[in-house]
C-alpha cells in the first residue's frame, strides 16, 4: 500500500528531516512510529499524504508515485486518505455535523446521503448527541474524536494520525486507541506516530521507530 | 451534471451568505465600484449626446471662393461657366465686391468704415452649395476648386462641424483609455475585497485542501463573490449616472428651449446597460481569481 523507496527529506536551511529511508507498509496493516519529537515522524506522514515533497527518493501509495503527483491530482489522493491531526484542524465557524460532512461536500456527494454519513461516523466515535454543538465548546478528548469522524467519514482505505493521542489524558487515549483498533480489524490501514507505549503494547501491530531520521529497528 | 450544478448553486449561496454576512463593506466596495465605472461610461453617454446634437444641426455647408483681384477676364468667365455646370454643385451664387462692401457696411453698422475707404479692399467671391455633405465629398471638392486659375482662396464654412468630429473622435479614445484603465481599477477593488474574505476564511481554505478539495472547488465561490461584487458595483455605476441624468435633465431642456428645439439627453439602451453589467461582472470575477490564486499558493506553495 504505501512504499518508501531511499527518501530523504530535507528542509530549506539545510535540516534533514528524513535520511534514506526505506519500508513498505501492506494493505491492512497496523503501524505504529515512534521516536524523539523532532525524530520525523510528523514528516514521514505528510510525505504519505503528499502535504510534502521528498528531496529524493521515491514515495508510493496505491502505486503512485507521491512525490512526483501534480497538484491537481493531490486532492484525489487525499480523498482515499483519513488523516488525524494532534491539533484536529476543526473548523469553528459551524457545529460538529457540519465538520465531518465537509468531506463529502467537497467531494460532491448528495447532501442528505452525506449528513447520513455523518450521522453514522459521529456514532461510531460517540458524538451523535453532540452533532449540534460547536467544536469551540468540546473538551480535547472529543474534539479528537470529532477529528476521527471527518477522518472516517469518506470510508477511507487508509488512516494516518499524528499524534492522536498527544494531548489527551489517559482514559481518553485508550478510547481513543480502541477506536483505531476497531478500524484496523475492519481493514482499514493505519498509520499512527504515537509515544504512548502503552497503547502499542495494547493492540500490537508493528512499530517503526525514528531516530534523527533514521529507522532503528522494527522496520521490515 | 446534477452533481456539478448543485456544487454550483452551493457555491452561490455560500457567496451570497458571505456577502450579506457584510453588508457594510459589500456596500462600500460597490459604491467604489459604481463611481470608477461610472466615470468611462458617464463620458460615453455625455459624448454620445454631443454627437446627436451635432447630427441635429442642418448640415448645409457652403462653400466660399474668392477670386484673385488680379484676375484675368478669361478666367473669371471659365469659373462662372464651370460652377454653373459642375454636377458636384446643387447652387452657386456669384458675389461682386461692390456687393460684398456694401452688405458689410449694412449688416455691421461699418458703413462709416466702408465710405471711407479709399478703395474696396474686399475680392470678388462665389458661394456655392456642394450636394454631398460628407466630409471626404467636401474635402475633395475643396481641394479641386482651389486648383482652378484665379482662386486665391477656398472656405469651408463647415470647418466648424468637422473640427467637433474630430474632437469626439479624441473624446471616443478618451472613453476607452479611461475604460481601460477603471477595469484594472474595478479588478484591483474586486481582488481586495475578496483578499479580505479570503483571510477570514483561511482556516477553511487550509483544511479543505488536506481534506481533498481541488483548488477548483476553494476558488468558486469566491468568483461567484467576485462576480456577484462586480454585479453590484455596475448597479451602484447605473444608479450614480440615472442620478446624474436626472439632475441634468432640467437644464438641459431649458438649454434646448432657449435655441427652440426638443433635444433631450438619452438614456443609455438596454444593450449598453447589459454590456456594462456583464464587464463588471467579468471584471470582478476576474479579480477574485487572482487573489484566490495566489492565496492558494500561498496556503500550499508548489514545489
Amino acid at each position: 500500500m504505501i512504499n518508501f523507496n531511499q527518501v530523504s527529506k530535507r528542509y530549506p536551511g539545510g535540516h534533514e528531516a528524513l535520511s534514506n529511508l526505506s519500508f513498505e507498509v501492506a494493505q491492512g496493516d497496523l503501524v505504529f512510529l515512534t521516536g524523539h519529537s523532532g525524530a520525523g515522524k510528523s514528516t514521514l506522514l505528510k510525505l504519505i499524504a503528499a502535504i510534502e515533497r521528498p528531496t529524493s527518493g521515491v514515495v508510493s501509495v496505491s502505486g503512485q508515485n507521491v512525490g512526483r503527483m501534480s497538484r491537481h491530482a493531490v486532492p484525489y489522493l487525499r480523498r482515499n486518505i483519513g488523516l488525524v491531526f494532534q491539533d484536529h484542524k476543526l473548523l469553528f465557524d459551524r457545529n460538529a455535523i457540519e465538520n465531518v460532512v465537509l468531506p463529502l461536500d467537497i467531494a460532491g456527494f448528495d447532501r442528505r446521503e452525506s449528513l447520513k454519513r455523518a450521522r453514522a461516523a459521529l456514532d461510531k466515535v460517540g458524538l451523535l448527541s453532540r452533532e449540534k454543538a460547536n467544536p469551540i465548546g468540546l473538551s480535547g478528548g472529543e474534539r479528537q474524536r470529532l477529528c476521527i469522524a471527518r477522518a472516517l467519514v469518506s470510508r477511507p482505505a487508509l488512516l494516518l494520525a499524528d499524534e492522536p493521542t498527544g494531548n489527551l489524558d489517559a482514559g481518553y487515549a485508550a478510547d481513543i486507541m480502541a477506536m483505531f483498533r476497531d478500524f484496523h480489524q475492519v481493514g482499514t490501514t493505519l498509520v499512527i506516530s504515537t509515544h504512548d507505549e502503552r497503547a502499542i503494547a495494547a493492540l500490537g501491530g508493528r512499530v517503526i521507530h525514528l531516530d534523527h531520521g533514521h529507522i532503528k529497528a522494527g522496520a521490515a | 451534471m446534477t452533481g456539478w450544478l448543485h456544487q454550483q448553486s452551493r457555491a452561490l449561496a455560500a457567496a451570497l451568505r458571505r456577502l450579506f454576512a457584510q453588508p457594510a463593506s459589500t456596500l462600500l466596495t460597490a459604491l467604489a465600484m459604481g463611481v470608477a465605472i461610472s466615470l468611462p461610461s458617464g463620458l460615453y453617454l455625455a459624448l454620445d449626446n454631443l454627437n446627436r446634437l451635432a447630427g441635429n444641426i442642418p448640415a448645409q455647408p457652403e462653400i466660399s471662393l474668392y477670386l484673385d483681384t488680379a484676375i484675368k477676364p478669361a478666367q473669371r468667365e471659365a469659373i462662372a461657366t464651370l460652377l454653373k455646370r459642375h454636377p458636384a454643385l446643387e447652387s452657386s451664387r456669384h458675389v461682386p465686391r461692390d456687393a460684398a462692401l456694401k452688405a458689410l457696411g449694412e449688416s455691421h453698422g461699418l458703413t462709416d468704415i466702408t465710405a471711407g475707404l479709399e478703395r474696396n479692399p474686399l475680392p470678388d467671391a462665389w458661394v456655392v452649395r456642394p450636394r454631398e455633405t460628407t466630409a471626404a465629398a467636401l474635402a475633395a471638392l475643396r481641394s479641386e476648386l482651389e486648383k482652378l486659375p484665379g482662386v486665391e482662396q477656398v472656405q469651408l464654412d463647415s470647418a466648424w462641424a468637422e473640427r467637433l468630429q474630430a474632437a469626439l473622435a479624441i473624446g471616443k479614445t478618451l472613453v476607452w483609455l479611461l475604460a481601460g484603465l477603471f477595469g484594472v481599477a474595478l479588478i484591483a477593488i474586486s481582488g481586495n475585497a475578496i483578499r479580505a474574505l479570503i483571510l477570514a476564511q483561511r482556516d477553511e481554505i487550509e483544511v479543505s485542501r488536506l481534506i481533498g478539495a481541488t483548488d477548483r472547488y476553494i476558488r468558486r465561490p469566491f468568483l461567484y463573490l467576485g462576480a456577484l461584487q462586480g454585479l453590484l458595483g455596475g448597479l451602484a455605476a447605473g444608479c450614480v449616472l440615472a442620478i446624474a441624468g436626472w439632475m441634468l435633465h432640467a437644464p438641459v431642456a431649458r438649454l434646448a428651449g432657449l435655441y427652440g428645439s426638443q433635444y433631450h439627453l438619452r438614456a443609455p439602451t438596454l444593450t449598453e446597460i447589459g454590456a456594462v453589467l456583464a464587464a463588471t461582472t467579468l471584471l470582478g470575477c476576474l479579480g477574485a481569481w487572482l487573489t484566490v490564486a495566489r492565496s492558494l499558493r500561498q496556503v500550499e506553495p508548489p514545489r
